[in-house]
Parts: structure tokens; C-alpha cells; sequence
């Protein structure tokens, strides 16, 4: 069934949040350096939604999420900001027990590259039990059951038998499956993939993505999904989250950010889509690199990089402005005494079929 | 599974082959002596040859060799000609090994057990006093001689534990001291290497996985990390075994053990080649059994030997 952009933003209005992130800072010490690789971001997450977050590489995405469940590397750590979680601040989380109440329980992680994410050297039935025993109380044969109806859900065939081989008797395919059934195994409500289909075939991270949709629906699961792959996010997200330089520059309705993206980033994210290039015309890229974290960003971090910019915009951070309850967007160029900027003509076609007509497939 | 332990053993019988090759070929290049009883001072040229002669070493280097095998594969490692004239150097051998074979054992446990154990907290406390303290003992054991620390640590066990300077097989207190020192270096490599083995699989993106899921630190510890880095650990144990071996030479003649190791100095101190070959020979079979066993050892831990797998298969 199809609904359109109103009927979803009135659906939002009524979603309770199930995670809240606030001003976040993350910062790692690095050969005596320090970099702020998170700056002050903000994200809500929405019970039962999918999430996509987007955004190139270093723009701070599987630090972020790493925050969530404590899993930063030792040099790292949350300089300021909040992470609600059921009325607790996970910012504020030192310990390992305390953790141990959020890891797997809460929130559980599908990793990048399957091929190393299960332990060569034991079989892959216990490496499954492990998260069975720890989070659903089982022992012995019932564990082993449990395993095996895991093992079937995420469709591998013969549970018996698969439950006593090793990582090395299967393919990446399977194996992102092991990954996915260990994370379904701690019965967790929110389930954040990092990146789950990048290291497969193509043919293959359908299935994947295929998986973990239906497992979201069994599961009753919030999904965080990180991806390059905007053809995905169009797959699979609810609502998505633009990166850049460690914030969330941008952050709405699927619809609304790939029909009508506000901050530039975004613009020239989605310029660069081979499949939006205008006949006749070169395909777009965006130009420069990303900020040095170890440096204090004045103004707004793709300020350099923008062929629009504004004078403003290196001179102070942008606020989020609201474009509609559900879409917001840190840029001075939904400030109301803002000049009209020429857009990129492939946003212009967008645009022009953005409209309350505009419909997403649910 | 069954195709690797046959296929080890062979190369293992293999091995022990080209090593008797190689020691007999070493063994003519002894100085001549070596061969004569105690009496070679006043044989006259002729006396000798004809010696030789009977002995067999005047033949053609082939012919020898031959003998040498057939020799062995009878059980039959020659006779003396110095240390006990015309004694089977099996007779003077066999009453010497239960001592090195025991004080080995002893040693080779210790430097196990406690090498592993200490590269275990080494990696569990990483960079904090004890794993300075304990990377401070293998730099030490390293960089220091074996003989001095030998030395310090008779002469010092003595004067402040009391325990007794030489061996005697009736008094277990006189073993402590060579135990010991046999297993300081095996202590200190073996707790090298599983620090170093255990790291290496903490920075695994697997240990990531297992995090995510819940596991306590010390769950992963022991279940992932532990039991993974152990496989590489089995692969050294032979290593271990060389040393132990090489200490013993140096120890047994400290504390007069009447072991093999003193065995062979005294052997090589007095020129008698039959001797020392058999010796050698003895001390070569036992580290390729070692080498063995840490095969046997590793495919019963590795499943990715133990089911046949090829290397980078999905
Ligand atoms: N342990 C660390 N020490 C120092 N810097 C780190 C560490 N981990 C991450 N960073 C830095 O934080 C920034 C964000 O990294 P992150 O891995 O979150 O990027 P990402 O958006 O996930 O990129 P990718 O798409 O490549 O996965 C990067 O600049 C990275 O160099
Ligand atoms: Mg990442």
C-alpha cells in the first residue's frame, strides 16, 4: 500500500522515540592529537522505523553507532552530549556492567565484512548459542533448539548439520546470515547494520537486505542501517540521516530528502547519482575533501567544498532549520533572509516532481 | 584428518632419515682420533689403518653409509671406544635417560604452564605494571647469557633458599635449582609468544562481534581468544623442547646430573665419536618426535586441518 508524505508525517507525529541522541561530541586521542570525529550531532530514532544514515567515508557514521552500545575503540570517548535510551543516558555509561545491560539485550550490531566477524574456530551453532545462553536464558538442549529455528529463519537449510561447521564451510552470504541470526539471537529492539552488504556479491546483498527486512517485521526490530548504496536507502529506509564531518547535516522523510534535499551536501550527494545524471551533461562529483577533525571547524564544514556557499557559512554554524515537522536541515540557506541559490538542474527535475502527489511504497 | 597424521608421520620419518644422513657425513669429518681406544698415542701408523681398517672406515663413503643404516636399523648404535672402551654405547646411554628425560619433563611442564599462564595476563593486563613487569623478565632471560643466569641462580639458591649446589637423585630439594633454570628461557619465550598470539586475536574484528552480543571480557577472554591463540602456542612446543634439551647440556653437567646432556660434553671433551653420534642421534629423534606431536596436537585443535580445508575456501 502507498502513502503519501502527509499521511506518513502525521504517522511520525504519533511515533514514540526509542533512542535520542543529543549534541553528541566524540572525540579519539590519536599519537597525542585529539580529533573530534563527532560534533555535536543530534538524532532521534523512532520506534519500529528504519533509519538509513548516509554520508562518505569518515563522516563519523560507525563511530556514532559504536557510541550506542559502548563499543568505541579505547582511544575514544563521549566528551559531551546525551544518548537517552528508556530514560537512561548511555553517555554517560562507564563500566562494563553497565553496558552489559545494552549490548546484544538492547541493541545489537551486523557488521561490514562477514568473512571476519565469526570466529574461525568454533563451530558456528555455538557461536550462536553463546548469544542464545546470554540473553535467553537457555541451556543445554533447548538452546540447541533455539539455534537450529534461528539457523532456519535466517534461511540456512539443514540447521543440524550447519550448526557443527565452522565459519570456513560457508560462503559470505551465509555467513552474513550466521552474523544476522547471532544479532537476532540477543533479542534486541533496536538492530544497527553497519555497512551489512558491502562486502558481498550484488545478487547476494539482495537476499541480505531481503533478510533483514522480513526479520525487521518478525522481530518487531528498529533498524539503523549504514550504507553507501543510495539505491538501498531507497530500498529500505523509512527515514534518513545525512552525514558530514561527524554531524547530521540533514535528516527527514526518505521522500523528502531525495525529492527535495535542502542542505548542500545533500544536493551534491545526490547530483552525483549516476542514475539522476542529465543527458549530455558530465556526471557530477563533488569537489575537495573532507575537514580535518583535528582541527576546530569554523562555520559550516562543507562551507570549502560548496560551490553555493554563502559568506555566512564561514563564518558561523548553521542552526537546524525546519522545513517540515518531519525534515530538518543545518544550512543558512533556509535562513528566511537567505539569497536564492541556482540549484544543480538534475535537483531542479527532482524537485519539480516533489509535491503532495509525491507517494512512497510501504 | 587421518591423511594429515600419515602424511606428518612420513615427513617426520623423512626428516629423521636425512638427519642420520647428515650427522654420520659430520661425524667423518671428527677428528681421526675419535675412533681409537685410549691406547692411540702409542699405535704406529700401520696399527692404525688396520683399525680402520676393521672398523669399516676405509671403505668407500657409500658402503659406509649402508653399514650405518643397516647398523641402526638393527638397534645397534656402535660401542665406545674412550669413554668405556668397547662398552655398547647403548649400555652407557640407556641408565642416563629416566634423569634427562625426567628433569626435562619437569621443565618443559614449568616453562608450559607458567609461560602460558603469564602471556595470558600479560594480554588480559596490557600495558599496565604486570605486563611491564613480565615483558621486563623476557628482556631479561633474553639479553643475559643462559650460563650467567645459570650460574646466579646456583649460587644465589644456595646462599639464600639454602637449596643444595649439586644433584642428587635421592634428595628432591636438589632438583628445584635445575628445573628452574632449564625453564626460565622457555618461560619467558613461551610467555612472549602468547601475549603476542593473544593480542593479535583481540584486534580481531570477530572479538567485535562478540562484544556486540553481550559477552563479558573475561568470557571472551577465555572461550575466543584464549583457545585461538593456543593453536599457534601448540605449534611452538617443539621449539620448547629444543631448548629444554640445549639447557640440559649446560645444566646437567652444573649440577652433575646424570643425565644424557652431560653425557654428550663429556662425550665431546674425550673424542668419542661413537658416542657422541649416538647421542646425537638420540637427542636429533627426540625433537623430531616433538616436532610430531605438535603436529598431532595442532590438528586436533584446528578444525580448519582437522576437516581437510583448503586455504581461502568459502
Ligand atoms: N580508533 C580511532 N582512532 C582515531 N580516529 C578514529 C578512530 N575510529 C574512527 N576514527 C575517525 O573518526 C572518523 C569517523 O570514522 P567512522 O569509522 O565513523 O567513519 P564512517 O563514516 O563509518 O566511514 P566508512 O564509510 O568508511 O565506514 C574518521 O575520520 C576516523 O578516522
Ligand atoms: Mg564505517
Amino acid at each position: 500500500m502507498a502513502k503519501t508524505v502527509e499521511e506518513l508525517r502525521a504517522e511520525y507525529a504519533t511515533k514514540e522515540k526509542i533512542l535520542e541522541v543529543k549534541d553528541l561530541v566524540i572525540k579519539f586521542s590519536l599519537r597525542g592529537d585529539v580529533l573530534t570525529a563527532i560534533r555535536e550531532a543530534s538524532l532521534d530514532l523512532y520506534k519500529g522505523e528504519s533509519l538509513c544514515i548516509v554520508g562518505e567515508s569518515g563522516s563519523g557514521k560507525s563511530v556514532l553507532t559504536k557510541s550506542f552500545m559502548g563499543m568505541l575503540d579505547a582511544n575514544g570517548w563521549v566528551e559531551s552530549g546525551s544518548i537517552l535510551y528508556e530514560g537512561q543516558d548511555l553517555a554517560k555509561y562507564k563500566t562494563e556492567r553497565e553496558w552489559l545491560r545494552i549490548r546484544g539485550k538492547e541493541i545489537a550490531m551486523v557488521f561490514q565484512d562477514p568473512m571476519t566477524a565469526l570466529n574461525p574456530l568454533r563451530t558456528v551453532g555455538r557461536q550462536i548459542q553463546e548469544a542464545v545462553e546470554l540473553h535467553q536464558g537457555l541451556r543445554g538442549r533447548p538452546a540447541k533448539e533455539a539455534v537450529y529455528e534461528l539457523l532456519e529463519q535466517v534461511g540456512i537449510d539443514d540447521p543440524v548439520r550447519r550448526y557443527k561447521q565452522y565459519p570456513f564451510e560457508f560462503s559470505g552470504g551465509m555467513r552474513q546470515r550466521v552474523v544476522i541470526a547471532i544479532a537476532l539471537a540477543c533479542k534486541p529492539k533496536i538492530l544497527i547494520c553497519d555497512e551489512p552488504t558491502t562486502a558481498l556479491d550484488v545478487s547476494i546483498q539482495a537476499q541480505i537486505l531481503e533478510l533483514l527486512t522480513q526479520m525487521q517485521k518478525a522481530y518487531n526490530l528498529t533498524l539503523i542501517y549504514i550504507t553507501h548504496d543510495l539505491g538501498v536507502v531507497a530500498h529500505v529506509a523509512d527515514r534518513v540521516a545525512v552525514m558530514y564531518a561527524g554531524e547530521i547535516v540533514e535528516v527527514g522523510l526518505a521522500e523528502e530528502i531525495f525529492y527535495n534535499p535542502k542542505h548542500p551536501y545533500t544536493i551534491n550527494l545526490l547530483s552525483s547519482l549516476p542514475q539522476l545524471g542529465v543527458k549530455g551533461q558530465d556526471l557530477f562529483a563533488i569537489r575537495g575533501t573532507p575537514p580535518s577533525l583535528f582541527k576546530e571547524i569554523q562555520g559550516d564544514a562543507f562551507a570549502p567544498r560548496n560551490p553555493m556557499a554563502l559568506k555566512i557559512d564561514f563564518l558561523h554554524r548553521p542552526p537546524y532549520f525546519e522545513v517540515s515537522p518531519t525534515h530538518k536541515a543545518k544550512t543558512w540557506l533556509l535562513d528566511p533572509r537567505a539569497p536564492k541559490v541556482e540549484l544543480p538542474e538534475a535537483i531542479r527535475l527532482l524537485q519539480s516532481k516533489w509535491g503532495d502527489d509525491v507517494v512512497a511504497d510501504a | 584428518m587421518l591423511r594429515y597424521i600419515v602424511q606428518r608421520f612420513f615427513q617426520s620419518l623423512l626428516t629423521l632419515f636425512v638427519v642420520v644422513t647428515v650427522v654420520f657425513i659430520l661425524m667423518r669429518f671428527m677428528p681421526i682420533e675419535g675412533f681409537f681406544g685410549p691406547n692411540y698415542d702409542k699405535l704406529d701408523p700401520e696399527q692404525q689403518q688396520a683399525i680402520l681398517r676393521s672398523m669399516g672406515l676405509l671403505d668407500p663413503l657409500h658402503i659406509q653409509l649402508k653399514n650405518f643404516y643397516l647398523q641402526l636399523l638393527r638397534g645397534d648404535l656402535g660401542t665406545s671406544t674412550i669413554f668405556r672402551p668397547n662398552v655398547p654405547v647403548w649400555e652407557i646411554i640407556a641408565p642416563k635417560i629416566p634423569y634427562s628425560l625426567f628433569l626435562g619433563w619437569a621443565s618443559l611442564t614449568l616453562s608450559i604452564t607458567i609461560g602460558f599462564t603469564l602471556g595470558v595476563f600479560m594480554a588480559r593486563y596490557k600495558s599496565t605494571f604486570l605486563d611491564r613487569l613480565g615483558t621486563l623478565y623476557i628482556v631479561i632471560i633474553n639479553a643475559v647469557p643462559s650460563a650467567v643466569y645459570y650460574l646466579f641462580l646456583q649460587l644465589y639458591g644456595k646462599d639464600l633458599l639454602n637449596l643444595p649446589m649439586l644433584f642428587d637423585p635421592d634428595n628432591p630439594k636438589s632438583w628445584i635449582l635445575p628445573i628452574i633454570s632449564m625453564a626460565l628461557g622457555g618461560i619467558a619465550g613461551n610467555a612472549m609468544w602468547m601475549r603476542r598470539y593473544m593480542v593479535d586475536e583481540l584486534n580481531k574484528d570477530y572479538i567485535r562481534l562478540a562484544r556486540a552480543k553481550g559477552m563479558r571480557n573475561s568470557a571472551i577472554m577465555f572461550k575466543h581468544v584464549m583457545r585461538n591463540a593456543m593453536i599457534p602456542m601448540v605449534h611452538g612446543i617443539p621449539t620448547s623442547i629444543l631448548l629444554v634439551m640445549v639447557g640440559s647440556l649446560y645444566i646437567e653437567s652444573l649440577y652433575s646430573i646424570p643425565g644424557m646432556g652431560g653425557l654428550l660434553i663429556q662425550a665431546i671433551q674425550r673424542q668419542d665419536t661413537p658416542l657422541v653420534q649416538a647421542l646425537v642421534l638420540i637427542f636429533s629423534a627426540f625433537s623430531i618426535f616433538g616436532l610430531f606431536m605438535g603436529d598431532l596436537l595442532m590438528a586436533a585443535l584446528d578444525p580448519r586441518i582437522k576437516l581437510g580445508a583448503k586455504e581461502g575456501s568459502r
